[in-house]
């Protein structure tokens, strides 16, 4: 499901500007450092006793911060050179730049993040457990996705947005800004990424490097799913993360990266719109 | 009420504008005709803010707007149904006219948005009809509706028109300048009209400018244009006697 969110963050951000904030799985990672910090003592590992709340405002306040600034100082100075992907590697330095200041400044090494929900799994009858974390992360995802689309469908800046990114300068001419909503997307998807790091911190460890994998195969997910199409990131996400667990559960969890790529590289032979991708209607 | 001195446009060393001049008084229709290439869409496009001017002034109520950003220069009134309609394809037609009084949200109550849209739906009844239609459905006739009513949706005091009768059958054209020559005797809104068919837009004109290789050639009442044998033999299809 965290592929999905990040996948979706992807989707805002491209259907705005056609642009992909490749940071996004390293933005993930301040997100779970962000909230670790506010929220545990990195040399002792106990708890600071601070509320839950407290770590959930700082990512979110920590995700409009990096949004607002990745898109200021990376993309939009590429957008106005001529050479056409230069924001590929802007956002992708500017992933590079976070791990590594995260890794200068905070730590390289690997540390647990109690979740609040607890720790044990529920476990079933036969024997299948579940921790509570991941029940969260599925409904807040969903509520996420949910949310977000309702706001693009029913309010009158959610309509704007979607103008922004069918036709820019058709959107400038009902006066609406289009760079403050582009801004306004990169500030929203990377939200969401800190959340999702936040999220997901307390299933596997908090580190430096833990949005990097994690970016990538969102990344899949977005192509699997199409990078237009909101439902389908979650099913592409579903898929991918169903994949991951039988390959572990039956192969070996050596192979688990693997079937996302396989994935990959299946849909964009047969199908390069991504399963659920739009085909555009158009009238001359 | 606008005002366009001595504008020049140019597209990458291609000079689409040199030296344009015009103005367009409260309340009047004033049609811009010329062949294609002539510059009739890089003026309205220069207006509204799209492209740049190299040189020149857009002024409008005596005020300069050339540094004013394409979406600001909306607030002022200015609405611009562009060429080839560029309806929201994906959008519901009753959230393109939405979109069309986007500026209008915030400032005016939901009432009288509500106000203009039953407005715009008695002028367009289609409109009404297909109300919860994805844009992208409609025919090109019911496109260049859409259009027109979501720039009418800004309530603007100017609005520009570019080539209402691109792609469309001549009935559906003849609907399109019906509802122009209505929109003109209600006397709700200034209308600047770019069209290449020289003689509709003529008939519904007050004034009317011949625009020709980036440069005003002729101007004058819309009815003398008419009767001016080189608009007649150049763009109105009738040969010398």
């Amino acid at each position: 499901m965290v592929y999905a969110l990040i996948a979706f963050g992807y989707n805002l951000t491209f259907s705005t500007s056609k642009t992909i904030n490749f940071s996004l799985g390293n933005i993930l990672m301040l997100g779970g450092v962000v909230g670790f910090s506010l929220y545990v003592d990195k040399n002792t590992g106990a708890l600071l006793g601070i509320p839950f709340i407290v770590p959930i405002i700082g990512v979110l306040i920590a995700g409009v911060i990096v949004g607002a600034g990745v898109h200021k100082f990376a993309v939009q100075p590429s957008l106005k050179l001529k050479s056409e992907y230069t924001w590929v590697l802007a956002t992708l330095a500017v992933g590079i730049i976070l791990k590594n200041g995260v890794e200068q400044l905070w730590s390289t090494g690997d540390f647990k993040f109690p979740s609040p929900l607890g720790d044990n799994p529920i476990r079933f009858d036969n024997g299948v457990g579940i921790y509570p974390q991941e029940i969260l992360i599925a409904i807040v995802s969903i509520l996420i996705v949910v949310g977000v689309e309702v706001f693009k469908r029913k309010t009158i800046f959610g309509k704007a947005i979607q103008a922004v990114s069918e036709d820019r300068d058709t959107a400038s001419l009902m006066g609406i800004p289009q760079q403050f909503v582009i801004r306004l997307s990169f500030m929203l998807s990377a939200t969401i990424a800190t959340v999702a790091g936040l999220l997901v911190a307390p299933l596997t460890f908090v580190s430096a490097s833990m949005g990097t994998a994690l970016g990538i195969k969102a990344y899949a997910v977005a192509i699997i799913g199409g990078l237009e199409s909101g439902s389908g990131l979650l099913v592409g996400g579903l898929i991918l993360g169903i994949c991951e667990g039988l390959t572990a559960g039956y192969i070996s969890s050596g192979y688990k990266e693997m079937p996302g790529f396989i994935l990959l590289i299946i849909v964009i032979l047969i199908k390069p719109n991504g399963l659920f991708g739009k085909k555009s209607i158009k009238k001359v | 009420m606008l005002k366009i001195e001595n504008l020049a446009v140019n597209y990458a060393g291609i000079k689409a504008l040199r030296g344009v001049s015009l103005h367009v008084e409260p309340g009047e229709l004033v049609a811009l005709i010329g062949s294609n290439g002539s510059g009739k869409t890089s003026l309205l496009r220069a207006i509204s803010g799209i492209v740049e001017p190299s040189e020149g002034n857009i002024l409008i109520d005596g005020k300069r707007i050339n540094d004013i950003p394409s979406h600001k220069r909306v607030a002022l009134g200015l609405a611009h149904c562009p060429e080839a309609r560029h309806v929201f394809a994906q959008q519901t037609i009753e959230d393109n006219l939405h979109l069309g009084a986007y500026l209008r949200y915030g400032k005016e109550s939901k009432h009288q948005i509500q106000e203009t849209l039953e407005e715009v739906y008695t002028i367009f009844p289609k409109l009404r009809e297909r109300s919860k239609q994805q844009a992208g459905t409609l025919s090109g006739g019911e496109q260049q509706m859409l259009a027109i009513g979501r720039a009418l949706m800004l309530k603007p005091k100017i609005l520009m028109l570019d080539e209402p009768s691109m792609g469309l059958a001549p009935v559906i054209i003849n609907e399109v300048f019906n509802v122009i020559e209505k929109l003109r005797q209600s006397k709700t809104t200034t209308i600047l009209l770019v069209e290449q068919l020289a003689f509709m837009a003529l008939k519904v004109a007050d004034r009317g400018y011949v625009l020709e290789q980036g440069l005003v050639r002729i101007e004058g009442k819309a009815a003398d244009l008419k009767g001016n044998p080189v608009v007649q033999e150049a763009y109105l299809g009738l040969a010398k006697k």
